[in-house]
């Protein structure tokens, strides 16, 4: 509820910014917006950046921790063509890599729901309506599988594992 | 056209890299044939062409500028500009630079036209106008089309663009998201923008158009996203399209009518594209429209290859899959099909057919004959007959082992039963891999020496099948196909090769795949790009390198020459590593993505060690 309201305020700060523009030039050419249009006072302190307590969705993963959800993830992530954008076990192809444990759109169970049910704008296709919601848990519950205590921050080239000299 | 993502975890194949390295100036040179073409090269002199050798098209536009993706309609790369020689190129240094604001791959290469050069970005597509007649060389215009976000998750191999083309007044080119634009070259405003595909299901437009008689020629890609291939022409004034040829389908949409005739017997039939089909599954058929076009002007016909039949799995498209991995010959004008020559029936490795058409006339068999020089992604260096589509030379540009050769009387490859591919079954080390001998890297051809100038791919692959559902706007694959380099080491050779005879004349071995183009000139310098960010100048007669400066990421670009204001000859080529191998092969080149972090593949496992991803024109001179 508190998210609701601190949005709404801000959309207030905003529409209001943008309408003092014209008041500087030429007349407003509709006193009556420009009458409506003025500083919102909101009682909220607004804190910096995204408070991670206060996510959006609220939806529990009910296959949380399921072996078999896990499995049958493994299997539609196959037969949903998943694996040819995201790569075997996640890896990264087309799409990006569901294996490092970053996330462009949030790791938590709703937000791997959220992203497979309404689909994301580089081209992740919407599921929701496609396939069933506990489909897409079964999905959910695999692909935050992959990056479980994965740790990708460092690539170290030097060593037995590069020979070649080069030119 | 792409090699399956799987790879990337499935297959580790430790290769011996101290076997793999080809240092420097000692990289290792193979001389079968050296010396017969060697002797043909020199047979004229090495100022003049080579007897009865000439480039089919050669070009009407100035010498000084590159007015077209391949600087003809031959698609020779090849350019008169001769003060650059190899005498004088150990001077070479780079001369200015530009960042394009872009990463990803940077394949294709800029346009030079009065002084001024033309750029496309990978997606967003942005283009740009640069002055060359200034200090600095300032933008004359920047244009950034709208363009779907969408689009950038429906390319499979990377969001690249293969660049623009030029004619009166205008630039063109493609987007990403499926559209064609026209640009006034002048002001950079947008004069029209025509949607010729349907990016939510799956194509994606990425290839370099070339403009014939007011029309300009476009073509589809999508291959592993179940699409129906297409080249199609535009008005180059009002946008409008004016044919449309498909790929699959019936005779009416394939456009084959009375005036069709292929050269060999099977290619000949009513409703191929329907009947060398199963069902429906023509539909979801793939033979995208990716790669380089070609024109003859004499012939009026244009040439280009289509890509792979989709899925993968040859078990759900038993038949020869017409017209997919073929070589495609239209009436420009009207767009019907006059000949098809079908490179590899029921392709079951991924081998698009869409690499460039080099056209050429070359002295074979006692004559001169009008030919067509195509280097395909399964191996075979062709040379045909552009009039008709008759195979006169077939021979293999790498090391292959899924065909024993090319039955010279139906110009079918023979298939080795053991590579073949099925459901249920694991079929290891076939080569040359998905990648292809060569992919969409063009090659460059000089008259001067009369070879042909190829970056080619050492890779090999595993394959194994599995089912597959269409579902529009994801891929359609069904197969695992894990790579590794191929024999000898190395992961590709940049080499000579003479298709009179069908045999490579020089060659140098490159530690990675060379995935950038060449640039052949008059002066006797052959230039290319490596992936690992080495752009290089070679004696066009020898290989003998003569020049090499490292960009800041790899080229996967091709150079391009011309004459500056000053009246100097310039070098440019596009560093940033990308495409196929920048992106599925070595994902881990990339660092501008927080949330995109991946582990080395196993293919190319210390490609990240030589470069990262970029966006840079590079321009050298003397």
């Amino acid at each position: 509820m508190r998210s609701v309201q601190i949005l709404v305020g801000a959309t207030f700060v905003l529409a209001g910014a943008a309408a003092a523009r014209p008041r500087q030039g030429t007349p407003a050419p509709n006193a009556q917006a420009s009458d409506s249009i003025r500083f919102v006072a909101h009682p909220e302190h607004i804190p910096p950046g995204f408070p991670s307590h206060d996510r959006p969705l609220a939806l529990v993963n009910p296959l949380e921790g399921n072996a078999n959800a896990k499995k049958i993830g493994s299997q539609l992530y196959v037969s949903y063509n998943c694996i040819d954008c995201h790569g075997a076990d996640g890896s990264g192809a087309m799409g990006p890599s569901l294996a490092d444990n970053r996330w462009h759109f949030g790791g938590g169970s709703a937000e791997v729901f959220e992203s497979i049910y309404q689909g994301r704008p580089d081209g992740m296709p919407a599921w929701g309506g496609r396939i069933s919601n506990e489909q897409i848990w079964s999905l959910v519950t695999y692909v935050r599988s992959l990056s479980a205590g994965k740790d990708v921050g460092t690539e170290n080239f030097t060593g037995a594992t590069v020979e070649r000299t080069g030119h | 056209m792409r090699r399956d993502a799987t790879s990337l975890r499935l297959t580790i194949i430790a290769l011996a890299f101290s076997v793999a390295c080809a240092r420097g100036d000692q990289a290792a040179r193979t001389d079968s044939g050296a010396a017969q073409a060697a002797g043909t090269a020199r047979a004229t002199g090495a100022a003049s062409s080579v007897a009865g050798t000439r480039i089919g098209a050669p070009r009407s536009t100035p010498p000084g500028e590159w007015q077209m993706p391949a600087g003809d309609y031959a698609s020779s790369r090849f350019s008169d500009l001769a003060q650059i020689t190899p005498g004088n190129a150990a001077n070479i240094h780079a001369s200015w630079t530009f960042s394009t604001g872009v990463l990803r791959g940077h394949e294709g290469q800029p346009l030079v036209v009065n002084n001024t050069m033309y750029l496309v970005t990978p997606y967003p597509n942005v283009s740009y106008a640069i002055d060359l007649t200034q200090p600095g060389q300032p933008l004359k215009w920047k244009f950034r089309p709208e363009n779907a976000q969408t689009a950038a998750g429906q390319a499979c191999c990377d969001v690249v663009n293969r660049g623009a083309a030029f004619a009166d007044g205008k630039v063109f080119y493609n987007l990403l998201d499926g559209h064609t634009v026209a640009v006034d070259a002048a002001t950079g405003k947008q004069l029209w923008r025509t949607k010729m595909a349907d990016v939510d299901r799956g194509e994606t437009m990425t290839m370099a158009p070339i403009v014939v008689k007011g029309k300009v020629i476009v073509g589809s890609s999508g291959g592993e996203m179940g699409v129906r291939g297409w080249i199609a022409a535009i008005d180059t004034k009002s946008g409008k399209e004016l044919w449309r040829g498909y790929s699959t389908g019936s005779d009416k949409d394939v456009k084959v009518g009375p005036r069709f005739k292929a050269f060999y017997p099977q290619d000949n039939g009513t409703n191929l594209g329907l009947t060398s089909w199963p069902g429906e599954t023509w539909k979801q058929g793939g033979g995208a429209v990716w790669g380089w076009l070609s024109y003859d002007p004499e012939l009026n016909l244009v040439y280009y290859g289509t890509s792979n039949p989709g899925p993968w799995n040859e078990g759900m498209r038993k038949g020869d899959n017409k017209w997919s991995c073929a070589i495609l010959a239209r009436d420009a004008d009207t767009g019907e099909l006059r000949w098809a020559f079908q490179v590899t029936p029921h392709d079951m490795w991924d081998y698009d057919a869409v690499n460039e058409n080099i056209l050429v006339d070359l002295p074979l068999g006692g004559t001169t004959r009008k030919a067509l020089v195509h280097f395909d992604r399964n191996g075979y260096g062709y040379t045909l007959d552009r009039t008709t589509g008759e195979v006169l030379v077939a021979q293999p540009f790498v090391p292959m082992n899924w065909s024993t050769g090319v039955d010279m009387k139906t110009g079918r490859p023979t298939v080795v039963p053991e590579k073949m591919t099925a459901e249920g079954k694991l079929v290891k080390d076939i080569c040359p891999s998905l990648e292809g001998g060569k992919n969409q890297q063009p090659a460059a051809f000089s008259p001067k020496t009369g070879l042909f100038y190829v970056p080619t791919n050492n890779l090999c692959m595993d394959f194994e099948v599995r089912p597959v559902s269409y579902i529009p706007g994801t891929p359609y694959i069904g197969a695992n196909a894990p790579e590794k380099k191929g024999e000898g080491g190395h992961g590709g050779e940049f080499i000579a090769w003479d298709a009179t005879t069908g045999k490579k004349v020089w060659g140098i071995q490159e530690p990675f795949p060379v995935w950038g183009g060449a640039l052949a000139t008059a002066g006797g310098v052959v230039f290319y790009g490596t992936l690992d960010g080495w752009f290089k100048a070679v004696d066009a007669s020898s290989g003998k390198e003569l020049w090499k400066f490292k960009v800041g990421s790899g080229v996967v670009g091709n150079p391009i020459t011309y004459l500056g204001p000053d009246g100097k000859q310039y070098v440019a080529v596009y560093s940033g590593i990308g495409g196929d191998m920048g992106l599925l092969i070595a994902g881990d080149v990339a660092a501008n993505l927080p949330y995109d972090v991946r582990e080395r593949g196993s293919t190319l496992p210390d490609l990240g060690r030589w470069t990262s991803w970029g966006g840079m024109l590079f321009v050298f001179s003397l």
